[in-house]
């Protein structure tokens, strides 16, 4: 018993460490005064500041409106990519493949960055939100690969046999079988590409031009200015509404889960 | 015939996305680190990282600085990962440790340099405890402590999941041999989790090496890593030759790493 | 007579060097119960992939009503197949699942409502329709797949192994109602499985296979009764098989004793190997047995003792008793001429039948 509360205290004092930092952050963005120290009292002031900001508005609009689309096509290759993982029998080439594919999971930003940022160049592509979509695009392939590709291995080969014995054509199978059977993936796999999008710093510093910010990159350049309440009410909307994602997650996580457990109590039924 | 076409609508978006995103960046880079700032081929950029002094220097500080931050990380996480594996509402409590990381990782810097800075958090609870102000931020501490805490998410992940992957059944049955727990815990539940250990080395030390926008922010230029130096290459003194000399090194970096935690794991295997 | 709706002609199949099918003839006739019966990796499933279109023969013709289908992709075959783990479409209910294949023909609402509904009382599942699958139990899994696959009224349905992952109990519910569900429908079913009990039970005609090759075809007692070789017998119910000479017609002698029996048309003096079954050899005393053994152990099986008993030869006796025999004594076995019967070695089947006609004949 005693053991028990003492491992309790640890893991209370790792989520403290992990907490702690952001809520000082938002705590002082209702702080009367400009800087992260003693507070001065309430005020909503950072936020009307913020709100008022047109700017920043602008690039919050514009960051989402990139991990939308980057997030939504990179799902759309990405499945397709995992399909043709799936299909392809030679082990060899498929080991090649995935091994590709994962280079850009545990490759370190920067290489990213540098490396597109040459790529772009000798292509002569504009540095700006094309580049940087192009980019977003590239780096959540493979995560969306990654999540739809064990779903498909999930399949049994039975059961396309079985909507094949039934009549269906390859498209049928494509459409009604393994789509329907793989969305579960395919939703984590764009829900994933959407985060990575929404946190990526250091390759869209890379490769966007002074046309072109992210929250991320904004962020940094006022940092570096030194301290700015408004970024604190800023942190304080993104914790929102990063609360609100994983509660979203949970959601559909839990989803799965307790129709999983539905089927479970149905089989004692 | 009818099925490799249907393949190969598949593969042409993905290949088309391998061989232009993945494969040709690789090679640019590579191709790249053979010139010099005036367009000019020359093996002049490595031979400059190796016989300069301050570039191998700054290799191994930052090769250091990535193993404090990964040795810190995962004593921590460890046990955070280990322990929430045993708590009521594990998902819920994981989904907290997800949490974090979906805090823009610059804003979580930006927050240290509140907390750090002269007049900040941890200087004003010094200061009631009767210790004077000390400098933390733009210091080797700072940035090792920002980066761990950054970090430590992605390390409790894959070793809670491979603790969690671990059957109990292993657990009762070193017991029931007679092993004390901590006899359980070095010779059972260890090793089967190295796996989990290993995969969040790799997921902490390799971007370790390149977190220039902390030691930009929070190491205030002080401490300097890879990733700095291929930044200020890129972005401020455009010599991407230089540049990506620094990057190939890395590359090389990370290949070394993923072929040790590699190859090791495949070892376990075939011991157990 | 009945007309044939599946003909297998001269189909091999070969992976590289590997046979998995040699030379397979086989027929099968409106509504009528079959089983390819057999061990595991004998091919049994693989004919029926070569049926259902799955498999690409290497050689040889698969005839639909007399017409070549090995070109017809599996999807536009008119059999359809309960697959071994039923493979039921987990993201659809019930319902969904058996009216895919009526959707997947663009059939109106209205009558995929009617056929479904029909097909789920068929299979004793109404009030089912908006289940999932994973809230049901194995048996009602099984009957889902079976729905599914009789909605589209097959000509042929193929069964692979449909009972294997189903417990005792339901496995003997089940034959009884695919049993029924077969003559109600009155559709023909091509049945897989390696248990020989429930092949017996079922079929009307059972195909003995082994090593990609069928050994014997016929009705359940007829193979019970007359195996052709040593595999069918050794595989079909317990026996015990002794090897002997046939004197001439109608004796045989085996354990250095001539023994009267039904058999005929062999060679004289030919090897032959002679089968007795368990149930067939009763225990009596040394002096009026035909054969004495000593009893090494014995097991109760409820309706009757599972003698083991070894011969002056050492050779093993299996022998069925409903009465008890004590371990170590020494005792008689005696059966009746007509129990025992005689194989000759490596016979074809069309020898078999043909030598059988002659002498049964007369």
């Amino acid at each position: 018993m005693k053991k028990w509360k003492w491992s309790n205290l640890y893991l209370i004092a790792v989520f403290i460490m992990l907490y702690v930092p952001i809520f000082y952050l938002i705590a002082y963005s209702f702080s009367k005064g400009d800087s992260m120290s003693n507070f001065h009292g309430f005020t909503w002031a950072h936020y009307q500041e913020l709100f008022a900001d047109t700017r920043m508005i602008q690039i919050v609009i514009d960051t989402l409106l990139l991990a939308l689309l980057s997030s939504l096509i990179a799902t759309i290759i990405g499945t397709l990519g995992a399909l043709a993982i799936q299909r392809t029998s030679r082990p060899v080439l498929k080991n090649t493949v995935l091994s590709l594919n994962n280079i850009l999971m545990v490759s370190p930003d920067v290489i990213i960055g540098a490396s597109f940022l040459i790529f772009f160049t000798a292509l002569h592509v504009p540095l700006g939100f094309m580049s940087v979509l192009m980019s977003h695009i590239a780096f959540s392939i493979p995560i969306v690969v990654l999540m739809v590709l064990p779903k498909l291995q999930e399949m049994r080969q039975s059961m396309l046999d079985a909507a094949r014995d039934l009549g269906s054509t390859t498209g049928q199978v494509l459409s009604r079988i393994i789509v329907p059977f793989i969305t579960p993936g395919i939703l984590s796999g764009f829900f994933m590409a959407f985060t990575y999008s929404l946190d990526d710093f250091a390759v869209t510093f890379f490769v966007t031009g002074n046309g072109f910010q992210t929250l991320a990159v904004e962020i940094y350049a006022r940092a570096r200015q030194g301290i700015s309440l408004e970024i604190n009410a800023l942190s304080g909307v993104m914790f929102i509404f990063a609360l609100l994602l994983v509660i979203g997650y949970y959601f559909i996580q839990q989803g799965a889960q307790s129709r999983k457990s539905r089927k479970k109590g149905g089989a004692l039924r | 015939m009818k099925k490799n076409t249907t393949n190969l609508a598949f593969y042409v978006p993905y290949g088309l996305w391998l061989g232009l995103f993945v494969i040709a960046p690789v090679l640019l880079i590579i191709y790249q680190s053979f010139f010099d700032i005036a367009g000019h081929f020359t093996l002049g950029n490595y031979a400059t990282y190796f016989e300069s002094g301050t570039y191998i220097l700054m290799t191994l500080n930052s090769v250091v600085y990535a193993f404090i931050i990964t040795a810190l990380t995962l004593l921590i996480s460890y046990p955070a990962a280990y322990l929430l594996h045993y708590t009521k509402h594990k998902q819920l409590w994981l989904l907290l440790i997800i949490l974090p990381t979906w805090i823009n990782l610059l804003l979580k810097a930006y927050a240290f340099i509140g907390i750090f800075s002269q007049d900040g958090g941890i200087n004003s609870f010094l200061g009631m405890m009767g210790i004077g102000p000390k400098q933390f931020l733009f210091t080797d501490f700072s940035f090792i402590f920002v980066a761990s805490y950054i970090e430590i998410p992605f390390m409790i992940l894959p070793i809670f999941n491979a603790i969690e992957e671990l059957n109990e059944g292993f657990v009762n049955a070193s017991r029931d041999l007679g092993a004390k727990s901590w006899q359980t815990f070095t010779k059972v539940i260890l090793p089967l989790t190295m796996s989990g250990v290993k995969a969040g080395v790799q997921a902490v030390f390799i971007p370790s090496l390149s977190l220039f926008m902390l030691t930009r922010l929070i190491g205030g230029n002080r401490v300097i890593t890879l990733g700095t130096a291929i930044e200020e290459h890129f972005l401020v003194t455009m010599n991407w030759g230089m540049g990506s000399t620094i990057g190939v090194v890395l590359i090389l970096a990370m290949f070394l790493i993923m072929f040790l935690t590699g190859e090791r794991k495949r070892k376990g295997g075939r011991a157990s | 007579m009945s007309q044939t709706i599946i003909e297998l002609k001269h189909v091999n199949k070969t992976y590289g060097d590997t046979v998995v099918l040699k030379d397979i003839n086989i027929e099968i006739e409106q509504g009528k119960f079959y089983t390819l019966l057999g061990p595991s990796g004998s091919g049994k499933t693989t004919i029926l992939r070569a049926i259902n279109g799955f498999l690409d023969v290497t050689s040889g013709d698969v005839l639909f009503s007399g017409k070549r289908v090995n070109d017809i992709p599996a999807n536009e075959r008119k059999v359809n197949t309960v697959f071994q783990d039923y493979a039921l479409f987990p993201h659809m209910n019930v319902f969904e699942n058996v009216a895919y294949g009526l959707r997947i023909q663009k059939q109106a609402k209205k009558d995929i409502k009617a056929r479904v509904l029909s097909a789920l009382k068929m299979v004793r599942l109404e009030g089912y329709e908006d289940r999932e699958i994973a809230e049901l139990s194995g048996g009602q899994q099984q009957r889902v797949a079976i729905a599914r696959a009789i909605v589209l009224e097959p000509a042929v349905l193929l069964l692979d192994e449909p009972l294997s992952a189903l417990d005792a109990k339901l496995r003997k519910d089940m034959q009884y109602e695919l049993r029924e569900l077969q003559q109600r429908l009155g559709i023909t079913f091509l049945f897989v499985t390696h248990d020989q009990e429930e092949a017996l039970a079922l079929s009307d005609e059972i195909f003995v296979m082994n090593d990609g090759e069928v050994q014997q075809s016929g009705t359940p007692v007829d193979i019970y009764d007359e195996p052709i070789n040593h595999f069918v017998a050794d595989f079909i119910g317990e026996s015990n098989i002794v090897s002997g000479y046939m004197i001439e017609d109608y004796l045989v002698e085996f354990n250095g004793k001539q023994f009267e029996c039904a058999d005929a048309g062999m060679r004289p003096h030919e090897q032959v190997e002679v089968v007795l079954r368990p149930e067939d050899l009763d225990l009596t005393s040394v002096d009026q047995g035909k054969v004495t053994v000593t009893v090494d152990t014995q097991l109760f099986r409820g309706d009757y003792y599972e003698i083991v008993a070894y011969d002056g030869a050492k050779n093993e006796w299996l022998i069925h008793s409903t009465n008890p025999a004590k371990d170590g004594d020494t005792v008689g076995l005696t059966f009746d001429p007509e129990d025992i019967h005689v194989m000759r070695l490596n016979e074809s089947e069309e020898d078999f039948d043909a030598r059988l006609e002659r002498y049964e004949g007369e």
